[in-house]
């Protein structure tokens, strides 16, 4: 068995309605988990909206427990619980000590199945959101990547992002009920997995899952969104915001695959080695060359086997260097686009991600989180080990025929946000 | 499940708590080896960290922000790494998968490296060769530079960062934590390379220095490595005779005069919803009461059993609240923040704020809330261990406050805490004359 493989040493259980996937490493006392379901929102009414409500309000009381009690619960133990809202699907992570895991996943099906979900809760939970979201519009990072992913997606794709009036009109208008109604209709134990990471023993865990979540009933749902991005359209917009000397540019347009899609392998290391990381060549040239910016990366967004994704570019500028920043980035961005990699820079992106493949899963989290996610994706635990050898496998020719295939500068769309000076 | 190995370059030090440190006999580098207790078990990942005592703590007027500029420098390459080859620090680590950067902070500066354990070898040469080779050089500033102004720009972008400044820079009028890290603008826009030369001379030596080595790898070739990489550079210039007084001129600071009255700033500009950030002078991080500062941070602020979050958030005045203790070298702040909540008035947020640390020290906290802290930092201690970055970026703390054995004893250092130091330690803080107020005061237009 090789170093990196993990496929072999995962042990995978049905628990009830639940898939557990559990791992033992030789970490002590510390199992840190992950999970999620399918939750079949219907992304055009906005329901991801009412979702993330939903998701808020699990930890502040259940039927048995005040939010004190859950509380005191789980911090009394030092344990981490959250729950969080994906779009399709709602989840939650968490991490405890090996002795107190039994208690933590009786409370986690207990918020989960039991939540209270009282008026004055809900309301809370509303408007501590409503403030996130006008904090949020001081952000020239958000209003860029929100504006850019309305220009590519449509209201009920899964990757588009409201707008802050639309965001908070929506929130004003949700009442508890419509919540708690979410709730009771679309919570369930539809595709619902699991997995454990650390200090564990699989067969007696199994047992506890499916005592704590096994009889959970499932409501059949499905979700109801559009798969595809909205038609090409080259568009340059810009976002005015008052005392922002760094703006945020965003550069990028839809790709019409999945990750499913074999396009998907080459296509990401193409990007990867475009603006992955600091070796890639718009840092390479643009940061370290250049000196025009602090950061400038690229990377595929909105990845998802559901439904499209896009390619994009992210850049922070200063206001004295914004146009050239942007005309630098282009240029490199044209270059690669039109003649694709080279063999070194394959190289050099096969090496870093087979090595990014084994960093990650030097902690507990990370490997939990790479399990869930695979498993969310419907594929096999061995794509886990053979995706190193798929990786290894791709050609520079191979990767540049996808870059030159799929990605148009020419179409791209260009979002600035911040203090612009014309 | 300590291993003493014997080596003839090192001298073995101690051994606690998983870490068996060993300090160079020729030039005095101080070595941290924590060897994952799994062994073959254990993900072939280590994690490879050199921190150098020095950061902004140590810059004057005029030279505020150099250390931080110097470490972007030290990536700009040596004769033997550098992208005019292809071969510059991040081309050659994040090609083999190593998750790399470097930080500056008020007491240290630290570069790393998470890769898989077969290139630890490429690490330890990497960084040991811009140890001394730098370049340093005015061309290679003058890209920088704008680097830096950009992320100076982005931090700027942000209201709590501008308070936070503010703050600080109005509770230390001559101690050097009254500048930020990153430093003032002016001194980013000027600084020379011949400047940043005088830290790198200063500082960046292997009596200055200590190399963490976490994860899987095997202790006897680590040691060889070092040998091999660091064993050759002299310890640093204070090892000349007449040169001896250097080390005191090196580290000594202005004192902070004593404070007497509270201080207030406030911070405009656009945005939506204000907030409030309270800073108490408060001891150094290697003081007696450090430990029970750290139980009142978990006190006030750890989840929603929390008295911030019962006292704020519960009731609607905040979105978020929290409270901060930064262990540093010298005394520093004690910090309390709140996010308002919308239509909430500052005024409201920092008597709530104040009152919340006046009730500890008057008062005290139950003996509920003294076992839920310490076990969450039993469980923090466990989680700390999850990986071999979180070890070395725990080390790098302790090494900047002073004493590495803050990492391995933390656990019984807390649990020595009792209930009555807590409310002392708040009590001993607990001063309006000692304090800093800072409003931020958002701007719709």
């Amino acid at each position: 068995m090789s170093d990196l493989s993990i496929a072999s040493r995962v042990a995978v259980q049905d628990a009830g309605a639940a898939r557990v996937l559990a791992l033992p490493t030789g970490i002590r006392d510390v199992v840190s988990f992950r999970g999620s379901f399918h939750t079949g929102p219907d992304l055009g009414a906005n329901d991801d909206v009412v979702q993330d409500l939903v998701t808020d309000v699990l930890d502040k009381g259940t039927r048995h427990r005040d939010r004190f009690e859950i509380a005191e619960a789980l911090e009394g133990r030092g344990a981490r619980l959250s729950f969080y809202s994906d779009g399709l699907r709602a989840g939650f992570a968490g991490r405890c000590l090996r002795d107190d895991l039994d208690d933590v996943l009786a409370l986690l099906a207990e918020q989960l199945r039991e939540p209270a979900m009282d008026d004055d809760e809900i309301d809370k939970a509303r408007r501590k959101t409503i403030a996130s979201v006008r904090r949020a519009t001081e952000s020239t990072g958000a209003m860029a990547s929100g504006a850019f992913s309305r220009r590519l997606y449509g209201p009920a794709h899964p990757n588009h992002v409201l707008s802050p009036e639309d965001e908070m009109a929506t929130l004003e208008a949700i009442t508890p009920e419509a919540v708690r109604r979410y709730h009771a209709e679309h919570f369930g134990s539809d595709d619902l997995l699991v997995s454990f990471v650390g200090d564990v023993d699989p067969e007696p865990l199994a047992t506890r899952v499916r005592e704590a979540l096994g009889a959970w009933p499932a409501h059949g749902l499905t979700a109801t969104f559009v798969p595809s991005a909205l038609a090409p359209e080259a568009a340059r917009e810009t976002v005015p915001m008052t005392d922002k000397q760094n703006l945020d540019v965003r550069l990028g347009h839809a790709l019409p695959i999945t990750r499913a899609d074999d396009a998907f392998l080459p296509l990401f290391a193409g990007v990867f080695a475009l603006g992955g990381n600091f070796s890639g060549r718009l840092m390479q040239t643009v940061r370290d060359e250049q000196g025009l910016t602090y950061g400038v990366s690229s990377r595929m967004g909105g990845v998802a086997v559901e439904h499209d994704m896009d390619v994009r570019v992210a850049i922070s500028l200063s206001q004295e260097n914004l146009d050239r920043g942007i005309e630098a980035t282009r240029a490199v961005v044209d270059e690669w686009a039109s003649g694709g990699i080279t063999e070194e820079e394959l190289e050099r992106t096969q090496a870093t991600l087979i090595g990014q493949h084994a960093v990650a899963l030097a902690t507990t989290g990370g490997v939990a989180a790479r399990l869930l996610v695979n498993a969310e994706r419907g594929f096999d635990l061995s794509y886990l080990d053979r995706y190193v050898d798929r990786v290894g496998a791709l050609t520079a020719p191979e990767v540049s025929a996808h870059i030159q295939r799929f990605v148009d500068p020419e179409r791209f769309v260009q979002v600035v946000a911040g203090s612009v000076v014309r | 499940m300590h291993e003493i190995t014997d080596h003839p370059a090192f001298a073995f030090d101690r051994a606690e708590g998983g870490v068996e440190a060993y300090r160079h006999t020729a030039n005095g580098l101080t070595v941290l080896l924590a060897p994952d207790p799994s062994g073959e078990a254990a993900p072939p990942v280590a994690a490879f960290q050199v921190t150098y005592r020095v950061g902004s703590r140590n810059e004057g007027a005029g030279l505020t922000g150099a250390t931080h500029l110097l470490e972007h420098l030290m990536f700009k390459g040596t004769d033997r790494f550098n992208r005019e080859k292809g071969t510059s620090v991040f081309q050659t680590l994040q090609s083999i998968g190593g998750s790399i950067n470097a930080t500056t902070w008020y007491d240290r500066t630290n570069y790393y490296a998470v890769l898989p354990e077969a290139y630890l070898p490429l690490a330890v040469e990497v960084e040991a060769d811009r140890m001394r080779g730098a370049r340093v050089s005015d061309e290679d500033l003058a890209s920088e530079r704008t680097v830096v102004l950009n992320e100076l720009d982005r931090g700027e972008n942000e209201a709590f960062r501008k308070l936070l400044h503010a703050v600080f820079a109005s509770a230390f009028h001559a101690h050097p934590y009254g500048h930020p890290v990153i430093g003032w603008r002016s001194d980013v826009e000027t600084v020379t390379a011949s400047g940043l030369r005088h830290f790198y001379d200063t500082y960046y030596w292997p009596s200055r220095a200590t190399a963490s080595v976490a994860g899987r790898f095997d202790r006897r070739a680590v040691l060889d490595l070092l040998d091999e990489h660091f064993g050759a550079i002299p310890r640093g210039p204070e090892t000349a005779p007449e040169a001896e007084p250097l080390a005191d001129i090196v580290d000594s600071v202005t004192r902070e005069p004593e404070q007497r009255g509270e201080r207030r700033t406030s911070v405009r500009m656009a945005g939506e919803l204000g907030s409030v950030l309270l800073g108490y002078k408060a001891p150094p991080g290697l003081s007696e009461t450090s430990d029970a500062l750290d139980v009142l941070v978990q006190v006030m602020t750890a989840g929603k059993s929390s008295r911030l979050f019962r006292r704020l958030t519960d009731r609607g005045l905040t979105t978020s609240a929290f409270a901060y203790y930064p262990r540093l070298r010298d005394p520093g702040l004690f910090l309390l923040y709140g996010n308002l909540a919308a239509d909430v008035e500052h005024a409201e947020v920092e008597a709530e704020l104040k009152a919340a640390l006046a009730e500890i020290a008057s008062g005290g906290i139950t003996e509920a809330e003294m076992e839920r802290a310490r076990r969450q930092v039993i469980a923090d201690e466990a989680y700390g261990r999850d990986g071999p970055h979180a070890i070395v970026a725990q080390l790098n703390e302790a090494i900047a406050v002073g004493d590495w054995t803050l990492f391995t004893r933390y656990r019984e250092r807390i649990e020595a805490v009792r209930a009555e130091d807590v409310q002392a330690a708040a009590a001993a803080i607990a001063s309006d004359d000692r304090l800093t107020v800072g409003h931020y005061l958002p701007d719709p237009s």
